[in-house]
């Protein structure tokens, strides 16, 4: 990327933020919100669902969820966003990596606040507290290099083909229901059919990242991190091949 | 003398029905039964070469490619065959429209921001600029409002004071004039004669062939994606008005 886009890819992500807030007055606070009653009407309806005790159910959904959320977000706005950019695409040279870029770092702050709901909300329902939780900041990459490579590709895929949202959409809600987010792995018997197939989720380990040092009060496991930051890199990688690849035929499917 | 821009064998084509191309289940039929989209060629197997400090004007009626001549020496479109050299070490200032990269609910000042980012300036460089912009658009009052409550001539009067501030070295013009009453018109032009005179090179599409013999050093007819005629500015619009009027 040349020095304007990066330049124009960083205001424009902070107009975008700056917008977003300037004409609402609940905008801000919605933020705070929205997350929280999500949140919170999900731990109640699946706490009954898998007979749990809710406050203990609460910590474990949110700890992988919230995360998901944002990874689901990434591509789902990404999705679109090299075609919303034909306003500037089909006038000016600029490097079309700007549009998903700059949705991806609305998604990382608006992600950021989610957290901040989150650990509000723990303070209420999480009993003991532990140092595990400072390796924050570090499990939060592999998810955002995830979503970013994921956003690419499905941003290159919509701007020549757009029938295929339907098709992601309902490629995440799947890998979202037969991952280990909304029920404990432990649930199945460890030698049946469901337990060898979410070893082979990679979600799985993505979920871990962050269920580990929330819920469990330990570290992710070299396993964890090792799936984790390999299945992003290669999306990353294959995200950023196909961008870089088709860029130049872009403007003729605008 | 050295080279601006340097076209090889250029050709820029585009799909027919492309709407329909762009749904995967069509894109599957069309494999299937083994159909090629037919295509629309706006620039064919084109060549040319722009030195430094020309001022070069291209004519042509609707269609003829122009303005994807334009884009193609902006970057905005990669050509499917051919080469395309655009001399890097020159700033290159794109004036296809008025307001590119405007945002509506933005002010005009963070609008400047904008617009000054997207044609290679710092946020520092905009900042000591700016006050010539607001007083070259006469929006003092105005400028910290939604550009969406800007009349059409506020709006490009604006657009134009930002694109031409800036002393750019490459000045590429697409039919831009009209822009505010006749007193602003006038101040434009000016300011575009100034940016000639320093020695930027420039090139405008215009179907203004009476400002395009008077300010142009040299004059490209195109038809169809090819250069019919190229040279002296009064020749070609000449014998441009002679296939017009015989038409």
């Amino acid at each position: 990327m040349d020095l304007i886009s990066l330049r124009f890819t960083w205001f424009y992500a902070l107009t975008q933020l700056k917008l977003k807030y300037r004409y609402t007055s609940l905008g801000f606070l919605w933020n705070f919100l929205e997350p929280a009653m999500y949140l919170l009407i999900l731990s109640f309806v699946f706490s009954v669902v898998n007979r749990m005790n809710i406050s203990d159910y609460a910590v474990f959904l949110f700890s992988a969820l919230v995360p998901w959320r944002y990874f689901e977000k990434i591509v789902n706005t990404c999705m679109d966003s090299v075609v919303g950019g034909d306003w500037l695409l089909k006038k000016m040279h600029v490097s079309p990596f700007s549009f998903p870029l700059t949705r991806w770092i609305v998604a990382t702050v608006e992600f950021l606040i989610s957290l901040s709901v989150v650990f509000f909300i723990f303070l209420f329902l999480k009993e003991n507290w532990t140092y595990h939780i400072f390796i924050l900041p570090a499990i939060i990459i592999p998810w955002a290099l995830l979503g970013l490579g994921m956003g690419l590709l499905s941003a290159v895929l919509y701007t020549f083909f757009r029938d295929v949202k339907p098709l992601i959409q309902m490629f995440l809600t799947l890998v979202f229901f037969s991952s280990p987010i909304l029920f404990k792995p432990n649930l199945f018997d460890p030698n049946s059919l469901q337990a060898k197939l979410m070893q082979w989720h990679p979600i799985t380990y993505f979920a871990a990242l962050f269920q580990k040092p929330m819920y469990e009060a330990t570290f992710p496991s070299s396993l964890d991190w090792g799936v984790a930051l390999s299945v992003s890199l290669f999306f990353l990688l294959v995200g950023y091949i196909a961008m870089h690849r088709y860029k130049g035929r872009f403007f003729f499917y605008l | 003398m050295n080279t601006i821009f340097k076209l090889q064998n250029v050709t820029v084509e585009f799909d027919r029905h492309s709407i329909q191309l762009r749904s995967l289940k069509e894109k599957i039929a069309a494999f299937i039964r083994k159909e090629q989209p037919q295509k629309i060629c706006a620039l064919d197997n084109l060549s040319l070469t722009i030195h430094e400090g020309e001022n070069v004007g291209i004519i042509g009626r609707n269609g003829a490619g122009k303005s994807t001549l334009l884009r193609v020496l902006t970057k905005v479109i990669t050509p499917q065959h051919g080469k395309v050299f655009v001399n890097p070490n020159r700033h290159l200032v794109p004036l296809l429209e008025l307001g590119i990269g405007f945002q509506p609910d933005l002010s005009g000042r963070e609008n400047c921001y904008l617009a000054g980012i997207l044609m290679g300036y710092s946020r520092a460089e905009i900042k000591q600029r700016i006050n010539n912009i607001i007083k070259f658009a006469e929006l003092e009052e105005f400028i910290d409002e939604p550009v969406k409550n800007y009349s059409s001539g506020m709006y490009a009067r604006l657009a134009f004071a930002i694109a031409t501030d800036v002393q750019p070295e490459i000045l590429l013009v697409d039919e831009v004039f009209g822009v505010g009453d006749e007193f602003f018109m006038r101040k434009c032009i000016v300011r575009m004669q100034r940016l000639m005179q320093a020695g930027s090179t420039t090139i405008f599409v215009s179907h203004n062939l009476d400002f395009l013999i008077t300010q142009c050093t040299r004059l490209i007819w195109l038809d169809k994606g090819k250069v019919i005629m190229d040279g002296n500015p009064a020749e070609v619009v000449s014998a441009y008005r002679s296939m017009q009027g015989a038409a």
